[in-house]
């Protein structure tokens, strides 16, 4: 029994033995188990979220779609900037790698296609990166050239991006106003970079899933976000007044050579929207960075720091808005209406233009050798008189010259859209003799644009409108998303004073030393201002106003930086080309011209004649107000015409007389030009009749020009261009 | 009918376990090699199609020896071992051992990777199972009996390293532990053999330089996403991704060429991503219920030899998953790791299908009576 105990006990203690220590082990490989289990679950639940987006923003592949930039329009709708599809040119070198195709084939293959040297391509191909650049902005059509290459040769690792590209069909209009766009379509200057919000839309998205080589996924899921295009804007710009303004102004400062460019200002008078803006010189939007006259091409990288510099400051800036002057004369208006309006002086009342004497500076009239004397004070503006408005500033007070000259604009910016604007300056704490200059606008530095605000306000009733330039913000469709109105800063003047502002500065066109703006049949109204710069024998030339004087609809502003030729006066050289601005906006405009038809010459286009009989041609000259005479020796019913001059097509004044030819004269009759210089309007017609010369008038005063110099042999019948300025008005 | 000998039953539960794990495992390896079967071989069932084959090798393998008497091993065991032993060897010289990876670990018979570790370790557990058995060798005596153990242990390690295969050396050690304590080995040998093994490694990994690296990484993988820790962290942004129920089956990312060879030794990523939390919990309680079945069937088994062989496998196939799911969630520094049954790779797959195959062959004998010596 004991035995038998022993017997059964010994193998059972060996097998309970390994069986405890098994159940040791199964109890160890059970918390091993839940530790995993646990370590999974901590991966899974705690670490996840992070995990997540970190596996997911390698897994996936975002490609941006570019929104398409929104047009811009000029307020007649014509199209100013659009943005035209392109193609980029992209490459995933490592995915290239991976596949059969040979990549110096692939560059050569490009390089035939694109023009582009192959070493540089092929040096981006085998480059190891993810993406690189090939070409940008290549037009559409060599884009699907390239698109047809990749799908029929089954090229991986070459795409054909589309974007856009921003273009200006008008070239350099409006350049200063719209300013362009970088490589990647953003705004840098001008509107382009003011409206940048409205713009530019919203750049949408593709995600694509790749492999660790970026290679999209089979059946991939994909996620599209679809841009959103940019807002359209249509502008207070007028594209024809514009043109008018730019083609105006380039002609003066050529003309007057004017070293320092121009500018010239259009603007609603009452609402203070902008019509036009230009600044002289100019460049082509499609080019912006292109070399400037005086570096060669070879030698100029318009992307470089130095470049975009000088560009910045030069052709770039736009001088209405970037640039300070002092106003000189045309702020005699501003004057006079703060003396108006606080009762000071009545136009009326005699004044004197007598020297006057300020803090030991002695002011005189600029007719300083012959004053003016006793006159109206209406006379004293006609005559610009400076000692008059020093008299009327001191009578005005400093605290209140200055608070008026803040209510008018000039201490602010005016908060136009686009960027750039400078800041005015004047005295920070101004003495009798600061005021005494600045009473006929020196010594302190204002932008273009606040004067024609100003301006703007003296003509519409005493409103400060705050000027702008965006009208309309407007989706594709044409629907308007945004409408901006004409916004009041606040009435400066009574309309009283407005009102007599208004006939005042007509009479100075009229009678005054504004009389080269004058513009037969449209009354104009407005004042001259020449100001000496801080640097010497530099002065700055310009004539500010609006018309019609009656109902002003149009501020006009022409600045002539540093003329250097004839003359540097404002009423000679600036009121001449504001007068031309005028008259041209105003006929654009479809104004009627009333009254004073006298001085107006009206105009007739010489019909084609040649082939006519006699009578034919008298008849046509007759119904299109010509004179004729008639040269040659054969007779008979149907003679014909065989020969006219003046040509057909060519613009001539009413009454003009046309030489009619009945055989081809053996000599055409051929004059001596007279010198014409100092007469005047009548003179000078007398004696071009005289030699059977037509006349083509441009201004009023006296003769300061003729088209061919004195002693020039020139056919009988030829149109003789001859400019008359008044000579007298000189501030 | 009476007098026929009659078949006992095996253990339906450990081929039923076993069964759905390689299932579950060919799935995997489907789904995880697609997108590296395309790249290399331009055929997405490249990997299946070996899997598949070494599934009918290593299903045939199991069958069979679940009807060979277990206690034939015993008997074979040293030339088992032996020849193991000199696979080890052979493997170590250059023309013979093939290098993949910078390890030499593999020769190459008629077309077919064979790895000699992999035999290795079913190797000494039929060596460890015979020599505790033996009535000669006193376990509880240190130097006559103990140590000897610990002595072939060590001259494992040694060949296991030279080639090296730090994570087979590891199993070896384990396993070598797990059958000397099954066998009856002195708590305090075990104890101070397991201190000093653990500060030894520590040491060693402390004074090579590769291994440093390893710890390091482990330690922060995402510091060296791009380089050492780069498999780790693609593996957590795999397991990560899964969530409770995960992306689905074969709706991984991270098997997109991001996770190196993804049916491999991290296919335990790709599961979780694929399947999420409740797949890892399916396949780790699985593990966990064939060991438990196994470690039964070694309980059960009323003879020693059987019981060592039913532990060693078990915990063979059991240790091999719990360091290569740690090593997939950066448990434990990186080490190449396969998973059973699921991790491509042939010699695996047949391996751990036999040795299931014997476990099921044993658990025959449950509730036998041990025939008194």
């Amino acid at each position: 029994m004991a035995r038998r105990t022993k017997k059964a006990k010994k193998p059972l203690t060996e097998q309970v033995k390994r069986k405890n220590r098994l159940l040791v082990l199964l109890i160890l490989s059970a918390l091993v188990a839940a530790a995993l289990l646990a370590r999974v679950a901590y991966i899974q639940f705690v670490m996840g979220e992070e995990l997540r987006k970190s596996a997911y923003r390698q897994q996936n592949n975002g490609r941006i779609l570019s929104p398409t930039r929104g047009n811009i329009y000029d307020r007649t709708g014509n199209e100013l900037a659009v943005s035209v599809a392109v193609d980029n040119v992209t490459v995933s070198p490592v995915v290239i790698k991976n596949t059969s195709n040979d990549p110096a084939e692939i560059a050569e293959k490009l390089s035939q296609m694109l023009g582009f040297k192959v070493e540089d391509i092929l040096r981006l191909l085998v480059k190891d990166s993810e993406f690189e650049i090939i070409a940008r902005k290549i037009d559409r059509v060599k884009g699907d050239e390239i698109r047809k290459w990749i799908d029929n040769d089954h090229i991986s690792g070459v795409y054909v991006v589309s974007d856009t590209k921003r273009y200006y069909p008008n070239n350099e209009l409006a350049a200063h106003i719209l300013g362009f766009t970088g490589a990647d379509n953003q705004g840098l200057f001008g509107i382009e970079a003011a409206m940048e919000s409205y713009l530019k839309g919203m750049p949408g998205k593709v995600i694509t899933e790749v492999d660790k080589n970026g290679t999209e996924l089979p059946f991939a899921v994909k996620t599209e976000i679809k841009a959103d295009d940019g807002l359209n804007l249509v502008l207070t710009i007028d594209r024809n007044l514009q043109r008018i303004a730019e083609e105006v102004l380039a002609k003066g400062v050529e003309e007057n050579k004017a070293a320092g460019g121009g500018t010239a200002i259009i603007a609603d008078s009452r609402t203070g929207e902008i019509l036009a803006m230009a600044s002289y010189p100019s460049y082509n939007l499609n080019e912006p960075r292109i070399n400037p006259v005086g570096y060669e091409a070879s030698e100029w990288d318009g992307y470089s720091e130095e470049a975009t510099d000088l560009l910045s400051k030069t052709r770039w800036r736009n001088e209405s808005l970037s640039k300070t002057y002092e106003p000189g004369s045309t702020f005699k208006a501003v004057i006079a209406a703060m003396a108006l309006e606080m009762g000071v002086v009545d136009l009326d009342d005699i004044v004197d233009d007598y020297p006057v004497e300020v803090q030991g500076h002695t002011i005189y009239c600029w007719a300083k050798q012959y004053p003016h004397g006793e006159e109206t004070f209406r006379e004293a503006i006609y005559n610009s008189c400076n000692p008059v408005f020093v008299k009327v500033s001191q009578d005005i007070g400093i605290d209140r010259f200055y608070e008026y000259v803040d209510l008018f604009g000039f201490m602010d910016k005016t908060g136009i859209e686009i960027p750039g604007e400078e800041n005015s300056l004047f005295h920070s704490e101004p003495m009798e003799i600061d005021m005494a200059v600045a009473s006929f606008g020196q010594r302190f530095t204002i932008t273009p644009l606040q004067l024609v605000s100003a301006y703007n306000a003296l003509a519409n009733g005493g409103y400060l409108m705050k000027p702008y330039l965006v009208k309309e913000i407007i989706d594709d469709e044409g629907n308007i998303i945004e409408r901006f109105e004409p916004e009041v800063v606040r009435q400066v003047i009574s309309e009283e004073t407005s009102d007599l502002i208004r006939e005042v500065l007509e009479g100075v066109v009229s009678e005054g030393t504004g009389k080269n703006a004058f513009v037969p049949g449209y009354r104009v109204a407005g004042k001259t201002g020449t100001s000496e710069t801080t640097e010497e024998d530099v002065y700055t030339a310009s004539f500010c106003g609006f018309a019609p004087a009656d109902n002003p609809l149009i501020t006009v502003l022409v600045i002539l930086d540093d003329p250097r030729g004839d003359s540097v006066y404002g009423g000679v050289i600036a009121a001449p080309l504001m007068g031309e601005i005028v008259e041209k906006s105003l006929e654009y405009l479809q104004v009627p011209r009333k009254g004073d038809e006298d001085y107006y010459e009206v105009q007739a286009l010489v019909p084609d004649i040649t082939g006519y009989t006699m009578a034919e041609a008298v008849s046509a000259l007759k119904d299109s107000n010509l004179e004729y005479v008639i040269r040659g020796d054969a007779n008979g019913e149907d003679v014909a015409v065989v020969y006219q001059n003046p040509t057909a097509g060519e613009l001539v004044s009413e009454k003009s007389v046309i030489y009619l030819y009945k055989n081809l004269p053996e000599e055409k009759p051929f004059v001596s030009m007279p010198d014409l210089r100092n007469m005047t309007i009548g003179e000078v017609k007398n004696a071009l009749a005289g030699l059977g010369l037509n006349i083509r008038i441009d201004g009023s005063g006296i003769c300061t020009g003729q088209e061919y110099s004195s002693g020039t042999k020139i056919e009988q019948g030829t149109v003789v261009e001859v400019k008359f300025r008044y000579l007298d008005t000189v501030q | 009918m009476k007098s026929k000998r009659q078949i006992r039953p095996v253990d339906f539960y450990i081929f039923i376990f076993t069964m759905i794990l390689v299932a579950i495992g060919l799935v995997m390896v489907f789904s995880a090699s697609t997108p590296a079967a395309k790249n290399q071989f331009n055929d997405i069932y490249h990997y299946l199609k070996q899997q598949l084959l070494a599934f009918g090798i290593g299903f045939a393998a199991m069958v069979t020896a679940s009807f060979i008497d277990y206690k034939i091993y015993r008997k074979a065991a040293f030339y088992i071992f032996g020849a193991a032993f000199i696979l080890i060897c052979l493997v170590l010289i250059p023309g013979i051992g093939t290098v993949y990876n910078n390890a030499r670990r593999w020769i190459t018979i008629g077309g077919f990777d064979l790895q000699p570790s992999e035999i290795y370790k079913f190797a000494i557990i039929v060596l460890f199972a015979r020599l505790l058995t033996e009535d000669k060798i006193k376990l509880e005596k240190l130097f006559k009996g103990y140590l000897p153990f610990l002595g072939l242990l060590g001259i494992s390690a040694f060949l296991l390293i030279m080639e090296p295969h730090l994570s087979g050396t590891i199993i070896v050690m384990l396993i070598g532990i797990v059958l000397l304590f099954a066998g009856g080995a002195k708590l305090w040998h075990l104890a101070v053999t397991i201190v000093f093994g653990g500060a030894g490694l520590a040491a060693v990994s402390y004074y090579i330089e590769y291994m440093w690296t390893r710890v390091v990484t482990w330690l922060d993988p995402f510091a060296y996403a791009q380089g050492e820790g780069y498999q780790v962290v693609q593996s957590l942004y795999a397991i990560g991704s899964g969530g409770l129920l995960g992306q689905g089956a074969g709706k991984s990312m991270q098997k997109f060429l991001y996770i190196p060879e993804p049916q491999n030794d991290f296919i335990f990523a790709i599961l979780a991503e694929e399947l999420g939390f409740l797949g890892v919990a399916v396949v780790i309680i699985l593990f966990f219920l064939l060991l438990y079945r196994g470690v039964k069937a070694a309980a059960d088994c009323p003879d020693k030899f059987g019981g060592l062989l039913a532990t060693g496998i078990t915990s063979l196939i059991f240790i091999q998953a719990v360091l290569n799911i740690a090593v997939v969630t950066g448990s434990v520094p990186a080490t190449g790791i396969s998973l059973p049954f699921f991790s491509a790779g042939g010699t695996g797959l047949v391996m751990f299908m036999g040795e299931i195959g014997i476990l099921l062959n044993i658990s025959r004998n449950k509730g036998k009576e041990e025939i008194p010596k």
